[in-house]
């Protein structure tokens, strides 16, 4: 089967472009990877199956076009009518355009049907090849005139599957203008003018209610980006999830920062609902997940979530505080964790008060060179940067560790709809170091230690193996 | 409850020294039919207390010949990553409790999720 090269586009919440970048291209090899502000485009000949397995996308497009904007400010009056000889001045790409849209909706709708239609066609070519391979020999032993009777395969022929691509559609057009454009035309009555054109050019017929095709187009000062709906939902919507908590595009990405590998022990210490669990475990087949929280409803929840997403395999819960984790010292190979923000754990003070503890807590667990990966809110960070940077756990907390031993390595901001969080990566550094590192850990002032990046690298490396 | 997770937990009563492992007492025990995934099985082995793993098995019934000692050769013994697998994966405590080898102080499991929560005073 050929594999023909389709280019798409995505959107991505605030903050997740670079996830996503990095997300076709590992999964899809994507080439011609472009980033535009809340969008990725991309070309990929893997299958549309494959393409909306991504996970830190929002929502996925066939692209239609991709233009440099026309100033359709400077004349006003002609802005409708620029607008429409340049989007539909092109039929062709359009109708090529709707035929690989109707092609890939086809193949999407079939993922079923296609997978007993692939075994039946693999059993038909096989037998067609067994019988050309008879009627040869036949033909072969007959004289001319039995051979003309018997029709060679060739002539027999091939029904081939209708594409229908160019039946006309129903549509409706989603149109943004943004920036100075928008003033001198509205989103409104840019998508009213694209959609009289696409009727009148194309003889799709637009319905506002209940289209068949999405058509999206956005229109910036920097770029005219226009594409066609693939999937009824985003892909951020997940099948597999039951019970919603922090949003799974954000939950795979911060899974995706703690390079788990296979035989890994990965520990959600406030799990919820288990959306980061199920995502990484979905992620990685051969780790294993222990998820603990405080709350019997969290974890009612969760255990829902794992068995609708059949994970029991992977994902283990249990309940218990995330300052006192029944779990041995350096037990575990990574712990991610969405911290909840303040409102929904008590007040805001219950949370920064209890910060050092749960923080401690984590590292304790954490084998040295695991890494650390929390969701929390700016302010949040602001109280953990001024907690590491003492170089003194908890003061209550009666432990072995004799300073912090937490390393950050990188932060993301991120949108989370109303508000926006950090994704702070940490690494978990040796206690028994070499005696440079020792001097350097004891430091009091966190940023002012002064140590070898390519030491602490070359470290890294070596527990990673 | 799997064993899995079993053997990884332990009793952080305050005071406590050895906490590990807990002793299980299970009053419903059920065994499920989990995918065997063998890289799974040999990647988890190394990470495993062996010994606690294997009385774990026995206390509940289901140790099915798991050697006491571990053979240096397991991956490339399949007949017992199986075994192992079913122990750790397969076998599962849905109701009972944990117990603290030293405390003596229970955790109760329902559901199959073990409760570990402390209260203020043993913290």
């Amino acid at each position: 089967m050929e594999k023909e090269n389709v280019r798409y586009y995505c959107t991505a919440g605030n903050g997740m472009e670079s996830f996503l970048i990095d997300e076709v291209k590992k999964k899809l090899k994507a080439e011609d990877v472009c980033r535009v502000p809340g969008k990725v485009v991309f070309s990929t000949s893997e299958s549309i199956q494959r393409v909306t397995e991504l996970k830190s996308a929002e929502r996925l497009f066939l692209l239609l076009k991709h233009d440099t904007p026309l100033n359709l400010c400077a004349k006003p009056g002609q802005a409708s009518n620029l607008l429409q000889s340049r989007l539909l001045g092109d039929i062709d790409s359009w109708t090529k355009a709707a035929a690989t849209w109707s092609r890939l909706q086809e193949e999407l709708v079939d993922r079923v049907q296609k997978v007993d239609k692939r075994g039946k066609e693999r059993i038909e070519k096989k037998r067609k090849r067994e019988n050309e391979e008879e009627e040869e020999r036949k033909r072969a032993s007959l004289d001319e005139k039995d051979r003309k009777r018997i029709k060679s395969p060739q002539d027999v022929e091939e029904t081939e599957d209708n594409d229908g691509g160019t039946d006309p559609v129903s549509f409706r057009i989603n149109c943004k203008c943004t920036g100075p454009l928008a003033r001198c035309l509205s989103s409104q009555e840019a998508g009213r003018v694209i959609g009289v054109g696409v009727s009148r050019s194309l003889g799709w017929k637009s319905d506002l209610k209940n289209p068949q095709m999405e058509i999206n187009v956005n229109l910036s000062d920097d770029q005219w980006i226009l594409g066609m709906q693939l999937t009824r939902l985003p892909l951020a919507n997940r099948s597999y999830l039951i019970n919603t908590g922090v949003r799974s595009t954000v939950a795979w990405a911060m899974a995706s920062l703690a390079h788990i590998q296979p035989g890994f022990c990965v520990l959600d210490p406030m799990c919820g609902v288990g959306t980061v669990l199920v995502e990484a475990a979905l992620e990685h087949q051969d780790a294993c997940f222990l998820g603990a929280d405080i709350d019997d409803g969290q974890l009612q929840k969760a255990n829902q979530n794992v068995a609708h997403a059949a994970l029991g395999k992977q994902i283990q819960l249990f309940k218990a505080s995330c300052m006192a984790l029944p779990l041995p010292s350096a037990s575990v190979d990574a712990v991610i964790c969405d911290l909840p923000f303040g409102r929904k754990f008590g007040t805001k003070q219950h949370m920064t008060i209890h910060l050092p503890l749960i923080i401690t807590e984590m590292q304790r667990v954490l084998r040295p060179g695991g890494f650390l990966v929390l969701l929390l809110t700016p302010q949040l960070s602001v109280h953990l940067k001024k907690h590491l940077s003492t170089g003194t756990p908890a003061q209550e907390l009666d432990t072995e560790l004799q300073c912090n031993t937490l390393e950050h390595q990188a932060t993301f901001r991120v949108s989370l709809g109303a508000i926006d969080g950090l994704i702070q990566k940490y690494v978990r550094e040796k206690n028994e170091p070499i005696n440079t590192l020792s001097v350097a850990l004891q430091a009091k002032s966190h940023s002012s230690i002064i140590r070898s990046k390519t030491f602490l690298s070359a470290f890294h490396d070596i527990m990673q193996k | 409850m799997k064993l899995l997770t079993h053997n990884m937990l332990t009793s952080h009563v305050k005071g406590v020294t050895k906490g590990y492992p807990l002793l299980i007492k299970a009053t419903e025990v059920k065994v499920n039919e989990v995918e065997f995934n063998p890289q799974f099985v040999c990647r988890m082995i190394p990470k495993l207390e062996w010994s606690a793993l294997v009385k774990a098995a026995d206390d509940l019934g289901h140790r099915q010949d798991l050697p006491a000692e571990l053979e240096p050769d397991y991956e490339k013994n399949e007949d017992l990553l199986k075994k192992v697998h079913r122990a750790l994966l397969e076998v599962e405590v849905v109701e009972g409790s944990l117990q603290c080898p030293e405390s003596g102080r229970e955790f109760p499991i329902s559901k199959g999720i073990p409760n570990m929560l402390l209260n203020e005073d043993e913290v």
